[in-house]
């Protein structure tokens, strides 16, 4: 008698495939979306109150901002530009040379973040600042 | 094969539970923005956010300056790594940023983060 060998089909007890589908995107959409709350801005060391720093004047510059978000420099009003290119300067001479940013308490924030931002770009090292007038 | 699909659902659930357990209770604000950014996340973190008006809040609850400086008092001495983050919306008048601001410099707590958003 010829023993014809059965085709074994191969077990499948479940119909998973689609449900295994679902669960591993599920896991890689999980996944990413624990990688949205992350913080990104600019990390600052407060100036210290009790030790304030001695600075010598020609190796400071002191900007303020204004209540509308105007940049002044010794007074005159700048653009972010000629900030930047007086603070190259300063730096050129004095690498190690301090920008102090006097902010106004209305001036908004986003001002503020403007130039802690170009003051970052042109990595300067020494950068303090505060807020002028009112209550600090 | 019905173990690979055990595993699958036993990651799902351990992974939905971790985000739920790093929920973070966010405000409705307008993002300050800037160019180049940098991380500034830790293990562990303390959101302190302003609004426009000046309301401030931590972990999703209102909080006045001094109810404020108890909060970053007790996380700080609990946690002494804890990283602080300032979230503020652009249009916010600094001088209300500046009340969290003077209450780190007087916790001599002087590393914060002021938080952005990258500009679109």
């Amino acid at each position: 008698m010829i023993r014809f060998l059965k085709k074994r089909l191969p077990d499948d007890p479940a119909n998973s495939g689609a449900l295994n589908d679902l669960s591993f995107i599920l896991i890689i959409f999980f996944i990413v979306i624990a990688g949205f709350n992350i913080n990104k801005g600019f990390l600052l060391n407060l100036p210290d109150r009790e030790k304030p720093r001695v600075v010598k004047t020609e190796e400071l510059i002191v900007a303020t901002l204004d209540e509308n978000g105007a940049l002044l420099l010794d007074g005159n009003p700048v653009s972010a530009e000629d900030l930047r290119r007086e603070t190259e300067a300063l730096q050129k001479e004095f690498p190690n040379c301090t920008f102090l940013l006097q902010i106004h308490p209305d001036a908004e924030y986003q001002s503020v973040i403007s130039v802690i931002h170009d003051i970052r770009t042109l990595k300067v090292e020494n950068f303090s600042f505060r807020m002028t007038g009112g209550a600090e | 094969m019905s173990s690979m699909s055990d595993i699958g659902f036993l990651l799902l659930i351990f992974i939905m539970l971790i985000s739920l357990i790093n929920q973070r209770h966010e405000v409705k604000i307008e993002y300050s923005e800037a160019k180049k950014l940098e991380q500034t996340q830790e293990t562990e973190n303390l959101e302190i956010w302003v609004e426009k008006n000046g309301r401030m809040s931590v972990n999703g609850s209102f909080v006045n300056e001094r109810e404020l400086e108890g909060i970053i008092a007790e996380t700080l001495s609990l946690k002494p790594g804890t990283r602080v983050h300032l979230i503020a919306d652009r249009a916010t008048p600094y001088k209300f940023v500046n009340g969290a601001v003077s209450i780190l410099q007087r916790l001599q707590h002087r590393v914060v983060s002021f938080v952005v958003e990258e500009e679109k």
